[in-house]
């Protein structure tokens, strides 16, 4: 049962993170959805310290606001200081990020929440933290309810907004002409991936949730050229990932969120050199 | 020399745009008739597509206003179209020609719905008019410059605009599709809408367009074509850059210089 799980609150995470990433892809903005997860750590630490608790609904608000505020830096250092989009990236989350390993290192004492845990996450703990309710029910891993909240609230937001999100990612200056806000639903989305991010960083770590945001669509995007197709291609590599990673985790008897991350990347080389149109040796041997 | 609509669709008033602080846009006063079609005419650099952008609202203005149909752009938007640069979007985008000519029905549907069925009939059919109605389902990527061209204009006619702003739709396409594009304007403005286009080949200029901006930093001319399409505006329009190229060319004729090195 516990392999279950895991597995399952893996799949529900990647596909929170596919389906954002393949926007954030589409924006030329990868990179931020990196920036984001790694700048999310001072709002998570604060919002610790102040609440105690973790997985708690203040810790998910407290990083979605300085997921906004690291964009809103960004946007700015770009716009007013006239600094080049990869320059304000770099020096915003890495800025934000050392503030929050400061603040992990400072109160390392009183609080539960270590550098590894945030850096690494530990999937493999999911079965062992259960939800019991004040009656004393057990409901069954907490991390799988956080999961599943994270990808309804996703879905919903991508079933309201998917008009304003798929024109301001193609063509923001004319969505702008026809009175879409381009800088609300960057916010928006941005918010959506501080949220996606900081829920996911207890169970994969800051650092592979990137690989969550960007490898699987990437990997559709080389397989085809219909957006809705590009969702759906996304969707299914996240769950073949969670299960294939999880299995090499076992087999290797090493960190699932690495296995999990090490199979995304795999599949990308592969579809790298061996998709139907555009591979690197389907078209050698289309030619030769 | 400027010459005042009678009717007119856009005002703008003392228009200033800057970029970085260095002005680009110099008190630019005009109006422009409803029902014509016409052309912003001048050289690189002159601010003509930043003349149309800060209409539409996408650049801010250091100075000065822009009203359409006597109201500001923001009343009505639903009334006014844009067609940006070709180049501007990246056509590797995962998306098909219908669903970009979608686009130009979004503003109408409002946030959560979807496109309907009369929404995609409506999208053929522009689709038709620009002789694109066998791409349909044809991946963006696959078009060529022509074509995407065709698929930008269609995505404005599925917006049933009044007034239209395009930037540089003739550019870079073969001349059966210029020819479409154009016949669909005259189409447009024989039934009363405003067609404004950002045009830089003065030759065909002074067959397409009923009116004419000559603009250079600062308006220069607005007119009636016949009364403002003559040497002399067009030489003040294009200024020193015509001229000194000119002497450049007679010197190297005059004293043989080789156009490169030879050894």
């Amino acid at each position: 049962m516990s392999a279950f799980y895991i597995i399952l609150t893996a799949s529900l995470f990647a596909i929170s993170c596919g389906l954002l990433g393949s926007f954030l892809i589409l924006r030329k903005m990868a990179m931020v959805g990196d920036a984001i997860s790694h700048a999310v750590l001072p709002g998570i630490v604060i919002a610790f310290l102040l609440t105690g608790t973790r997985d708690s609904f203040e810790m998910i608000l407290g990083a979605a606001l300085l997921g906004i505020f690291s964009t809103f830096l960004i946007e700015y250092f770009h716009n007013k200081a006239r600094l080049q989009t990869d320059a304000a990236i770099g020096v915003t989350f890495t800025w934000l990020f050392a503030l929050g390993v400061i603040l992990i290192s400072v109160f390392a004492g009183q609080v539960d929440l270590d550098q590894e845990c945030v850096l690494y996450g530990e999937i493999a703990y999911v079965p062992i933290d259960l939800w019991i309710t004040d009656s004393g029910a057990i409901m069954g891993p907490r991390a799988l309810y956080i999961a599943a909240l994270t990808l309804v609230v996703n879905v919903l937001f991508l079933r309201i907004g998917f008009k304003q999100l798929y024109l301001t990612t193609f063509d923001p200056s004319f969505a702008a002409t026809v009175g879409i806000s381009v800088s609300l639903w960057n916010y928006l989305l941005m918010g959506a991936v501080s949220m996606t991010t900081v829920s996911a960083f207890d169970s994969v770590g800051a650092i592979l949730v990137v690989a969550l945001l960007v490898a699987p669509p990437a990997t559709a995007y080389l397989l085809t050229e219909k957006f809705s197709h590009m969702l759906i291609i996304t969707c299914i590599i996240a769950v073949v990932i969670s299960i294939a990673g999880y299995f090499l985790a076992v087999w290797l008897d090493g960190s699932i969120a690495g296995a999990i991350v090490t199979v995304a990347g795999i599949l990308f080389a592969i579809t790298y050199l061996f998709a139907p149109n555009t591979g690197l040796i389907t078209k050698r041997l289309a030619s030769a | 020399m400027k010459i005042e609509a009678k009717d007119p669709v856009v005002e703008i008033h003392d228009l200033t745009v800057s970029y970085q602080k260095k002005p680009v846009l110099w008190n630019i006063d005009a109006t422009l008739p409803k029902g014509a079609l016409i052309g912003i005419i001048g050289p690189n650099g002159a601010g003509k597509s930043t003349l149309i952008k800060s209409a539409m609202g996408l650049l801010p203005l250091a100075s000065g206003y822009m009203r359409m149909f006597d109201q500001p752009l923001d009343k009505v938007r639903d009334r006014v179209s844009y067609v940006p640069q070709r180049e501007s979007v990246d056509w590797d985008f995962p998306t098909s020609v219908l669903d970009v000519v979608l686009m130009g029905r979004y503003a109408k549907l409002g946030l959560i719905a979807r496109p309907r069925k009369a929404d995609k009939e409506m999208a053929i059919n522009c689709l038709r008019k620009v002789g694109m109605e066998a791409f349909v389902n044809r991946q963006i990527s696959q078009l060529s410059g022509g074509q995407q061209q065709r698929v930008f204009l269609a995505r404005a006619l599925a917006q049933e605009a009044d007034l239209y702003f395009m930037d540089e739709p003739f550019a870079g396409v073969d001349a059966a599709t210029e020819a479409a594009i154009l016949a669909i304007m005259q189409e447009m403005t024989a039934q009363g809408k405003t067609v404004i286009v950002v045009h830089h080949d003065l030759q065909s200029a002074a067959e397409f367009f009923d009116w004419i901006m000559l603009l250079n930093m600062r308006l220069v001319a607005s007119g009636p074509i016949d009364k403002v399409f003559n040497n002399q505006l067009l030489q003040e329009t294009y200024g020193g850059k015509l001229t000194v190229l000119a002497e450049v060319g007679e010197l190297v004729r005059k004293r043989q210089i080789p156009s490169r090195e030879k050894y």
